[in-house]
C-alpha cells in the first residue's frame, strides 16, 4: 500500500470511530483530535488542538487522557484506564487507552489515547455486581446458616471424598473441617460402609434418600444414631457431581422411643396379664400365663421363672408353676409366636398349654418338686420373711444362695420378689436370666415388683373365684338334691328357679315351670291364693313357716316362705320350701288311731279278760253241775250254762271277733304268684347254683290276698332253699286237683326227720340252728285263712315235698 | 299226761283242773310267768295251757321260752281276747279263746297230744 493510500485510511479512520481519538505530547498538549472528542468535551475539533489537555478535560469533564497518558509516557507500555465523569449531571464511564507514539528517533514522543465510552458496559457490570454482591450475600448468608446449622451438613464428590463440612458436622461427629476435608467418609463406621455405598450410587443416579436412620461413628468411636437425608449435587447441565448430606443425632430421640417401647411392651404385657385374668380364673392357667408373660424373649423381661406358693400349714415354699424355655432359641420363638396383635388370648393359651412353657415340660416339673421350709435361711425365704426382693447378682458370692436352686437350675444370678396380699406373703416369684446371662438391674426389679403385684392379685381373685365356685357348687348340688320342693317366686308371683324335686312332683319338665305363675302351678288357681305362705311374705315381707293343704296337688305339705332382698334392700322374692307331709299325716293319723285302737284293745282286752274269766267260771262250774245235778237242780244249772254262752257270745260280739284273720283278697291267677315268689330268691338261687324245674299249668283263678299267699309260699321256698346248701334241684309245679289250686315245691334238700315232722307248723318250732320257727306257722295260719290246707311228705337225705291247696275261686267264696 | 295250765285266775284254775283230771290228765298249776317256767322245767308236762294275760310276763314271751326250751311240747294259747288278728301266727289250732265251753279246748288238747 502506498503512503497516500495508508494516510487516506488513517484519515477515515481518525474522523468516523466512534472512540474519541487524541494526541498527546509529553506536555499534554493537545496535538490532535477527532471529531468524536466532541461528545467528550463540548468544544469543537477546532478549539482544542494546542491546548492543554489539562485545561479541557480533567476538571471539566472528568475524563483526562494526559492521566491515562502519563503513565504511558513513564512506562512506555500501553496503559488502558477506566475513568469517571460526570456530563450534565449524567455519570459516564469511559475507558482510556493510551498507545505511545514512537518518533523517528525512536524515543517516545506522543501519546494516542482513545477514549471508549463504555457506560453502557459500566451499567451492566454495576447491574452484574448488584446481582454478584446479592448473590455474594445469600452465598454468605447461605454458608453462615450451613455453617452454623445444628445438623451435619456434608458434601462429598462422587468417589466419597468429603468437600464441604459444617460446624454442625463437626459437633455431631467430633471431627473438625480440617480432619474431615479430603477424607474419605470418616464417619462411616466399617459395617456400614457398603450400605453406604449402595446409597451412595442411588443418589448419583439422582434419587433424593430422605430420613434415613443409620448409624455412625464419631471421632471418639462412638456409635451414634442419625437420621439422614442424602441429595445429589448437580451441576449446570444437571450432572450429578456430588453429595450432599444433612444428618441429625437421634440417639438420644433413640433412647426415649426405645424407652417408650419398651413401657409399651410392658402396658401391653400387663394388658395381656389382666385380659388372663379376665379372661380365665382357672389358678393354674393364669400362673402359667402371667409367667410366661414374665419370661419374654424380646429383650424385657427374664429367661426363667418359678413361682413358689405359701403352704401356711406346712410352713414351706412349695413350687406351683414353672416356666423356662429349654434354651434361648426357643425363648424368642415362643414370644415370636406370641405376638399379641395377631392372636387372640385363647389361642395364645392353648399356645402355651400345648407348646414348652406347657404344664408338665421339663422345667416345670422341676419347679414343682422343689420345697424349701421357711425354717431353712435362704434367699427364698429371707424374701418371704422380710418382704422383701431381692437381687442376687452372684450365687457364688451370696452366702444365703439357695442350694437347691443352684444344684437343680444351675442358676448363677438370680432374683426373688415376695408375693404380697393384705400384708401376708403367699409365695415368692423367682427369676434368672439363665440364658442370655443379662444381669439383673434396678429396672428389672421394677418390673418385676409390678409383676408380682399382679400375679399376687390374680392369685387371690383365682382362690376366691374358686372358693366361690366351690360354694356355688355346693349350694347347686344341695338345691338339687334336697328332696323337698324348693322354687324362687318373685313377687310378681312368677316361678324364677326349680329344684328337681319340683318338676319330679307335678309331673312337667323344667321349661314348663319356670316363668309360670306360682299359683297357677301349685294351686291351679288363677290369682294369688291367699292361704299361700309367698302370698303373705309378699304383703309382709316376713317369713312363714305353715300347714297348707294342696288339694290340686293333693296332698298336705310344710310350706316355707322367706323373703329375698337384693342388693339395696329392696324386697325381689321368696325362698319356697315345701315338704310333702301327706303321707306322714296319713301315718300320724293312722298311729293316733292305732294307738286309739290300741288304747282301746288294751280297754277291751282288760275289758274282756275281767269279764270272760268269771264268765268261763261260772259257765264252767254251771256245766259241771248239769252233769251232776238232776232233775230241776240240773234244769237250772243248764240254764245258767246257757246265759252264760249267751253273754259270751254278746261279749265276742262286742269286741267284733273274728275267726278269720282280715284279709285283703283278690281274683289272682296262681302262676303269677308263684312266679313273682322265686323271682323274690332267684339271688340266691343263682348263687348256691340251685337249678328250678318248673312245670306250669294252664292258668286258673283264686281269691286270696296275692300278698299273704306269696309270704306263705316264700316261708316254703325259703326252706326248700336252705335245706338244700349248694347245688341242688328245685322242682315248682302248679296244677288244679279236687277243685283246688296246688302249689307244689319239691327240693333234695335233707329233709324232716320222722319225729319232728308233726310239729313243723308248731310256732317257734325249728331244727336249725338260726331261726324263730315262725315260718311255717305263719305259713300254715294264712292258707287256713284262706280255708286251704298244706301236705308235706319228706325223706331224710332225699329231701321234701309241700303242696299247698287253695280253693278255686267260687262265687260261694266271695264275700 | 301232764298238763301245765298257766292262768291266773283261781277258779279257772280250779274250773280247768277238775275237767283235765276228769278226763284223765295230771294237772300241774301256775300263776304266773315265774312259776310257770319253774314247774315246765320241774314237773316236764306233756302240753300247757298259756293264758297270754298275765301279771308279771307277757304270755307270748313265756311262749317263746318255753319252746325253746322244749320245742316239741305244744303249747295252747288260751286267752280271754282274740289275738289272732295281729298276728296271723296264731291262727291255729294252738290259739283258743276261753271260753266256759271247754270242749274246744279239750279236743285241742287230744288232738295236740296225739300228733307225738
Amino acid at each position: 500500500m502506498d503512503i497516500a493510500y495508508k494516510q487516506k485510511i488513517a484519515e477515515i479512520i481518525f474522523e468516523n470511530i466512534r472512540d474519541g481519538i487524541i494526541m498527546l505530547d509529553r506536555n499534554s498538549k493537545i496535538l490532535a483530535v477527532n471529531s468524536a472528542i466532541e461528545k467528550w468535551t463540548e468544544k469543537p475539533v477546532s478549539d482544542l488542538i494546542d491546548k492543554d489537555c489539562t485545561d479541557v478535560f480533567h476538571d471539566i469533564t472528568g475524563i483526562c487522557p494526559h492521566c491515562a497518558s502519563k503513565v504511558t509516557f513513564e512506562t512506555g507500555e500501553v496503559n488502558i484506564v477506566m475513568q469517571k465523569g460526570n456530563h450534565k449531571d449524567i455519570a459516564y464511564y469511559a475507558e482510556l487507552s493510551a498507545y505511545p507514539i514512537k518518533g523517528d528517533t525512536g524515543e517516545l514522543t506522543a501519546c494516542v489515547v482513545f477514549i471508549q465510552d463504555i457506560t453502557e458496559r459500566m451499567l451492566c457490570h454495576e447491574e452484574i455486581l448488584g446481582l454478584y454482591t446479592e448473590v455474594t450475600q445469600t452465598k454468605e448468608y447461605l454458608e453462615g446458616f450451613i455453617e452454623n446449622s445444628a445438623d451435619a451438613i456434608i458434601s462429598s464428590d462422587q468417589d466419597g471424598i468429603i468437600t464441604s463440612w459444617n460446624k454442625g458436622a463437626e459437633r455431631t461427629y467430633g471431627f473438625t473441617k480440617e480432619d474431615a476435608i479430603g477424607k474419605f467418609l470418616p464417619f462411616v463406621p466399617d459395617f456400614l460402609i457398603d450400605p453406604e455405598y449402595e446409597m451412595t450410587h442411588r443418589v448419583m443416579d439422582g434419587e433424593v434418600l430422605k430420613d434415613i436412620e443409620t448409624m455412625r461413628k464419631m471421632k471418639d468411636g462412638t456409635i451414634i444414631t442419625v437420621s439422614l437425608t442424602l441429595s445429589p449435587i448437580k451441576d449446570a447441565a444437571g450432572k450429578v457431581i456430588g453429595i450432599s448430606g444433612i444428618s441429625r443425632d437421634i440417639s438420644k430421640k433413640k433412647r426415649v422411643e426405645k424407652e417408650l417401647i419398651r413401657r409399651n411392651q410392658e402396658l401391653s404385657r400387663l394388658f395381656f396379664i389382666s385380659s388372663a385374668m379376665r379372661g380365665t380364673l382357672e389358678l393354674d392357667r393364669l400362673l402359667r400365663m402371667v409367667l410366661t408373660a414374665v419370661t419374654m424373649g424380646d429383650g424385657l423381661g427374664f429367661n426363667r421363672a418359678i413361682l413358689f406358693l405359701f403352704d401356711e400349714k406346712e410352713k414351706i415354699l412349695k413350687g406351683a408353676v414353672g416356666v423356662g424355655p429349654a434354651s434361648p432359641e426357643e425363648a424368642l420363638q415362643i414370644w415370636e409366636r406370641l405376638s399379641l396383635e395377631k392372636k387372640t388370648l385363647s389361642d395364645i393359651m392353648r399356645d402355651i398349654e400345648i407348646g414348652p412353657l406347657r404344664k408338665d415340660s421339663f422345667f416345670d416339673r422341676l419347679s414343682r418338686g422343689m420345697e424349701i421350709p421357711l425354717s431353712e435361711e435362704t434367699i427364698l425365704t429371707k424374701t418371704a420373711k422380710e418382704k422383701k426382693p431381692f437381687n442376687i447378682q452372684d450365687v457364688k458370692k451370696e452366702p444365703l444362695s439357695d442350694t437347691v436352686l443352684i444344684q437343680q437350675l444351675g442358676t448363677h444370678a438370680y432374683a426373688v420378689s415376695p408375693l404380697i396380699s393384705r400384708d401376708k406373703v403367699i409365695g415368692v416369684l423367682w427369676v434368672d436370666n439363665h440364658f442370655n446371662r443379662r444381669p439383673i438391674t434396678d429396672e428389672d426389679m421394677r418390673f418385676l415388683s409390678g409383676f408380682s403385684n399382679h400375679i399376687t392379685t390374680a392369685i387371690e381373685s383365682a382362690r376366691l373365684f374358686e372358693q366361690v365356685a366351690l360354694a356355688e357348687q355346693e349350694l347347686e348340688n344341695i338345691f338339687e338334691s334336697i328332696s323337698d320342693m324348693v322354687c324362687f317366686i318373685t313377687k310378681d308371683y312368677v316361678i324364677k328357679s326349680i329344684n328337681k324335686a319340683v318338676s319330679k312332683r307335678l309331673g312337667k319338665p323344667h321349661d314348663e315351670i319356670i316363668g309360670k305363675k306360682c299359683y297357677e302351678v301349685f294351686h291351679g288357681m288363677s290369682s294369688p291364693w291367699a292361704k299361700c305362705p309367698h302370698h303373705e311374705t309378699v304383703e309382709t315381707k316376713k317369713a312363714y313357716v305353715e300347714e297348707v293343704e294342696d288339694h290340686y296337688l293333693g296332698g298336705t305339705f310344710i310350706t316355707s316362705s322367706s323373703p329375698i332382698f337384693g342388693t339395696t334392700g329392696e324386697f325381689i322374692g321368696t325362698v319356697h320350701v315345701m315338704r310333702d307331709i301327706t303321707e306322714l299325716k296319713n301315718l300320724q293319723e293312722q298311729l293316733i288311731m292305732t294307738e286309739r285302737m290300741a288304747a282301746l284293745g288294751e280297754v277291751a282286752a282288760r275289758v274282756a279278760h275281767e269279764i270272760r274269766n268269771p264268765l268261763v267260771s261260772v259257765g264252767g262250774f254251771a256245766r259241771r253241775l248239769e252233769k251232776k245235778l238232776d232233775g230241776n237242780l240240773k234244769e237250772y244249772a243248764d240254764i245258767i250254762a246257757r246265759e252264760v254262752e249267751r253273754l259270751e257270745e254278746i261279749l265276742n260280739e262286742i269286741l267284733g271277733f273274728v275267726k278269720e284273720t282280715r284279709f285283703v283278697k283278690e281274683i289272682v291267677n296262681p302262676n303269677i304268684l308263684i312266679e313273682e315268689v322265686i323271682s323274690l330268691i332267684k339271688s340266691e338261687v343263682d348263687e348256691r347254683g340251685i337249678v328250678i324245674v318248673r312245670e306250669i299249668e294252664e292258668p286258673t283263678e283264686i281269691y286270696v290276698d296275692p300278698n299273704r299267699i306269696k309270704e306263705a309260699l316264700l316261708n316254703i321256698l325259703s326252706n326248700a332253699v336252705q335245706a338244700m346248701g349248694n347245688n341242688g334241684t328245685l322242682f315248682v309245679k302248679t296244677y288244679v286237683k279236687d277243685n283246688a289250686a296246688v302249689f307244689e315245691i319239691k327240693d333234695t334238700g335233707m329233709g324232716i326227720a320222722g319225729e319232728d315232722l308233726p310239729f313243723i307248723f308248731d310256732p317257734f318250732f325249728t331244727t336249725k340252728k338260726t331261726g324263730t320257727g315262725l315260718g311255717l306257722t305263719i305259713t300254715h295260719g294264712i292258707i287256713e285263712g284262706h280255708k286251704g290246707s298244706i301236705e308235706v311228705e319228706s325223706k331224710p337225705g332225699a329231701g321234701s315235698i309241700f303242696r299247698v291247696f287253695i280253693p278255686l275261686n267260687n262265687i260261694m267264696d266271695e264275700k | 299226761m301232764k298238763i301245765l295250765v298257766v292262768d291266773d285266775d283261781l277258779h279257772i284254775q280250779r274250773l280247768y283242773k277238775e275237767e283235765f283230771e276228769e278226763e284223765g290228765y295230771e294237772v300241774v298249776i301256775a300263776s304266773n310267768g315265774k312259776e310257770a317256767i319253774e314247774l315246765f322245767d320241774s314237773e316236764v308236762p306233756d302240753i300247757v295251757t298259756l293264758d297270754i294275760l298275765l301279771p308279771d310276763v307277757d304270755g307270748i314271751r313265756l311262749l317263746r321260752q318255753m319252746k325253746e326250751k322244749r320245742p316239741k311240747v305244744p303249747i295252747i294259747m288260751s286267752t280271754a281276747y282274740d289275738y289272732r288278728d295281729d298276728f296271723a301266727v296264731w291262727a291255729s289250732e294252738a290259739y283258743i279263746v276261753k271260753s266256759s265251753d271247754l270242749d274246744e279246748l279239750k279236743a285241742t288238747i287230744k288232738k295236740m297230744l296225739t300228733k307225738e
